[in-house]
């Protein structure tokens, strides 16, 4: 019976067909408890069992044998083994309660060096500390004793709060961290007794899924990411957030097997997101531009402030999406700046998206956020990012790109000094876009999906070279350089013929030199005018960044330095007040 | 009590002390994977290495207490630890505010931290600290040294070069090698006036008016390399040595003034630490990176492997009276 729940639940298509939230979360854990992924069962099969209450003898043998085996993973061993210590609920035996235990004070797991990072280790110090008061400082890894653990992380859990309800999330949009924001804050939910940090932990929860919500297409976490991996960059469904879309809101589809992200998230508050979260996640009948600020990860060097701004912009319709932030650097390595996704009916193993980067690497951009040494940087890198230093890869920021969206309309602008490693730009074209069209004009026209067309227009002339899985990708190596992308829904056009003819007529001037700068009357008939370097113009208005809200759009508002969010859908309102820690619901 | 610390160039004492080695991640280590033994080594009497404390990915420097040697202060990635009992029981003295720490001093009243995001200064043996890079333009620090004659003073190394403070860091100026990171700083242990830094791209650069100025000597190793530390051998006045990526180990015996690349018997010449012995004339360790350390016993002429392999050892410091 339980088998045959997990394969429904795998090849169940639609929202519409989905099984109730309840038992989406059911059959997730259920895969832990019973069908565990690749490698040996781990602490994740056994907090499914216990959370199930479900072969405790079994829970503790395991449990022993793991920490027998020593541990290893820094914060990715903390919140396992703080979430089997909360499942336990007398089902451990003594013995492996006390290797549990123990194991705090044998292991000194690094705290990291992200943001995710510190809040898996202070939620999991925090918990763990609260677990087992009172203890001496000789008791625990750090020395400290349990209410000295507790404070510090304490401080560390509200300061993280109050930073990203003022300033913005650090790891933002993260189609794959994202878990690792959630389960921590769903622990705290869950498991902490202090009703203050209860009550911040699940506001939390509706603050980081109300993140999620207007920027998914289908599930799919669209547009610029913090952080990201190669394989969802091109490959969309391969987040974690296809998970947690799927769990939420029954969009899209789940995983084959979960990520253990999810399955931490269940196990411990198992958070059901209110109605007016699932409408926002799910309502794509009407376009909508959406506005949000977040910034950069710390900048140890090379800048008089630790963090900066970022300013997205994202724009959704049900047939696609267009999203990005300002461009240049502002996360190191993984960072994805800009994209447009369009809808398909089943997204696994589709590349469903198409984007533009300057491939660049450098160990200034390393040392602006990690603190080693300038040689070995690199090298350290790519052992765990293969692609960071190469010339073809399609992932990453770059100083030398900016970026301007209004609408469905996008202009990204590079200007690469001379000398400049890679001096070329990459785009991405999948294997999953249709014919496209290269006309004398200089655009090339393409359909993504059945739902949408996309116009392209490379500001300086380029190649193609083939990728490894049936894609290609469009090289001009030329420093001053760009692209306009202009998309709309095939339901506007009568064919692509209509559409390239519509995009041929609109006004448009480009110049290369000193920078490039362009001219264009968008398909929305917006006159848009950007320079690389200079802030763009909207029918001859400059972009204000100093009013960029920390999140706009019909579906939320919050201001910058407000600590408040409204979470809005129809007559369905939700406010979070994180000043006074209060939750309030209207039109439910 | 001015000058408590004094005692640093007392031979008669570090002739009995004992090597010991912040050793970083191991090779091929990412946040997270399955970590060999790293962290705090001691070389014993056989040379062998006994692992002390915790196994940590990111241990940047190490000192001494100097009241008790058998208690030691690490600059690691979790903050401040203060290792007592020879190094073995361990806690840490920082909170979630402080991390990535990259150097230390250790004096008998104070104690010095220089971190990712600037400098702090604890009275009372890590229970408090005070910030004291509130005057300095870019916060992120790599060195700190006190003047052994003068507490006082303190020297800062950051990305905008070295900076002194005749203060206890409440103001400072710069003192040169404005335009490179500086890697590393030290201080003659015969010639207080006399301080090498090391810098990323600079080369070394020197002082000899007691850090007032630093400046680059016309024949400086390491110009458009990184080196990562620079040492003086306590048993010979004239004689030092720097190590740096490419550059492995360049020695100088008189003085600074020039200088020989001495890497014969070394697998590669990126060295990430080194350190001489102070009990026996020409004996230099160097720490080859993800190879092992190594060890001359003429002054880098010829090398032998030393233990430690894979490992990167980010700083190596002779402590005195813990040997046992």
């Amino acid at each position: 019976m339980k088998r045959i729940l997990l394969l429904l639940l795998t090849a169940l298509p639609l929202a519409a067909q989905a099984p109730p939230f309840a038992a989406r979360k059911m059959a997730m854990i259920d895969a832990y408890a019973h069908y565990p992924g690749p490698g040996d069962a781990g602490f994740g099969q056994i907090a499914a069992r216990l959370f199930q209450h479900e072969d405790a003898a079994w829970c503790s043998r395991k449990l022993e044998q793991l920490l027998a085996a020593g541990p290893s993973g820094d914060v990715f061993w903390m919140y396992p083994v703080t979430a089997v210590a909360y499942l336990d609920q007398g089902q451990l035996t003594p013995s492996a309660r006390k290797a549990l235990r123990s194991a705090w004070k044998t292991y000194m797991p690094y705290r990291g060096d992200t943001e995710n990072h510190f809040l898996l280790y202070y939620s999991s110090l925090y918990l763990m500390s609260q677990l087992y008061p009172n203890e001496p400082g000789s008791t625990w890894y750090t020395g400290k004793s349990s209410e000295e653990n507790l404070e510090e992380a304490r401080q560390w859990l509200e300061g993280w709060v109050k930073l990203t309800t003022t300033r913005g999330q650090g790891e933002y949009d993260s189609p794959h961290y994202m878990g690792v924001y959630l389960l921590p804050i769903s622990n705290l939910a869950a498991w902490a007794k202090d009703p203050a940090m209860k009550k911040r932990a699940t506001m939390m929860l509706d603050y980081l899924i109300a993140d999620y919500a207007p920027e998914n297409l289908d599930g799919l976490y669209v547009g610029a990411h913090a952080r990201v991996y190669e394989d969802q960059l091109v490959e969309k469904w391969k987040g974690v957030s296809s998970d947690f879309g799927y769990l939420w809101f029954g969009v899209g589809r789940p995983m084959p097997f979960p990520n253990n992200y999810t399955l931490y998230y269940l196990v411990a508050s198992g958070y059901q997101p209110p109605e007016v979260l699932k409408q926002i996640a799910t309502d794509r009948s009407k376009p909508y531009t959406h506005y949000e600020k977040k910034r950069t990860r710390n900048r140890w060097r090379f800048n008089d402030d630790l963090h900066g701004p970022v300013y997205k912009t994202t724009y959704v319709r049900k047939e696609y999406a267009v999203s990005s932030d300002q461009g240049g650097i502002l996360q190191p390595i993984q960072e994805h700046s800009w994209d447009v996704t369009w809808s398909v009916p089943d997204a696994r193993g589709v590349q469903n998206t198409l984007f533009f980067s300057h491939p660049f690497s450098s160990v200034h951009e390393l040392q602006t956020y990690f603190v080693f040494g300038p040689d070995s940087g690199i090298e350290g890198v790519v052992r765990s990012k293969k692609t960071y230093d190469s010339p073809d890869k399609i992932l990453g920021g770059s100083p030398y790109e900016k970026i301007f969206q209004d609408e469905d309309t996008l202009m990204a602008l590079y200007s690469i000094p001379p000398g400049t490693r890679f001096p070329q730009i990459n785009g991405f074209f999948s294997k999953d876009t249709g014919p496209l069209t290269e006309d004398p004009s200089g655009w090339i026209f393409l359909r993504g999906g059945t739902s949408t067309y996309i116009a392209c227009r490379p500001l300086q002339p380029y190649s193609w070279k083939p990728l490894a899985d049936g894609g290609k990708r469009l090289f001009s190596p030329y420093l001053n350089n760009g692209v306009i992308v202009q998309v709309a829904a095939v339901s506007e056009f009568q064919n692509l013929e209509a559409f390239a003819t519509a995009i041929k007529k609109l006004p448009l001037e480009v110049r290369l030199d000193p920078v490039p700068t362009v001219r264009f009357r968008s398909l929305r008939g917006r006159q848009l005018e950007f320079t690389y370097g200079q802030n763009p113009t909207i029918n001859s208005r400059a972009l204000d960044y100093t009013k960029w809200p920390l999140f706009g759009g019909p579906f939320l508002e919050a201001d910058v330095d407000s600590e408040r969010l409204v979470i809005k859908h129809g007559n369905l309102r939700r406010t979070l007040d994180f000043r006074n820690l209060t939750s309030t619901d209207s039109g439910h | 009590m001015k000058y408590g610390f004094l005692f640093l160039t007392a031979l008669p004492l570090l002739a009995q002390s004992s090597l010991y080695v912040a050793a970083g991640a191991a090779k091929e280590y990412v946040v997270g994977a399955k970590l060999a033994a790293s962290g705090l080594f001691r070389q014993t009497a056989t040379r062998e290495w006994e692992h002390l404390g915790y196994s940590i990915p990111f241990l940047f420097a190490l000192d001494s207490d100097p009241a008790d040697p058998s208690t030691l202060y690490l600059a690691a990635g979790n903050g401040l630890i203060r290792a007592s009992n020879g190094g073995r029981d361990w806690t840490i003295l920082t909170g979630s505010d402080i991390t990535e720490l990259r150097d230390l001093v250790v004096t008998p009243t104070t104690i010095y931290i220089a971190h990712s995001h600037g400098l702090r200064v604890s009275k009372d043996r890590g229970k408090t600290w005070t910030e004291l890079s509130a005057r300095l333009h870019r916060k992120y620090t790599e060195a700190i040294r006190v003047d052994r004659t003068k507490p006082e003073v303190l020297l800062a190394g950051g990305e905008e070069g070295v900076f002194r403070s005749e203060d206890s860091g409440q103001t400072w100026k710069p003192a040169g090698a404005g335009s490179y990171q500086i890697m590393r700083l030290e201080q003659s242990p015969h010639d207080p006036c006399f301080w090498l830094a090391a810098t990323q791209g600079g080369g070394v650069y020197a002082s000899h008016d007691c850090g007032k100025t630093f400046e680059s000597p016309s024949e400086a190793p390491g110009v458009g390399k990184t080196l990562y530390d620079v040492a003086f051998d306590p048993t010979t006045p004239a004689r030092m040595a720097v190590g740096g990526w490419g550059p492995g180990v360049t020695v100088s015996e008189d003085g600074g003034k020039t200088w020989q690349a001495r890497n014969s018997g070394l697998p590669r010449s990126d060295v990430s630490a080194l350190v001489f012995d102070p009990a026996i004339p020409g004996r230099i360790y160097a720490s080859v990176h993800e190879e092992a350390i190594y060890v001359s016993d003429d002054v880098g002429r010829s090398w032998k492997p030393s233990g430690m392999e894979g490992r990167v050892a980010n700083r190596m410091k002779f402590i005195p009276g813990v040997a046992k």
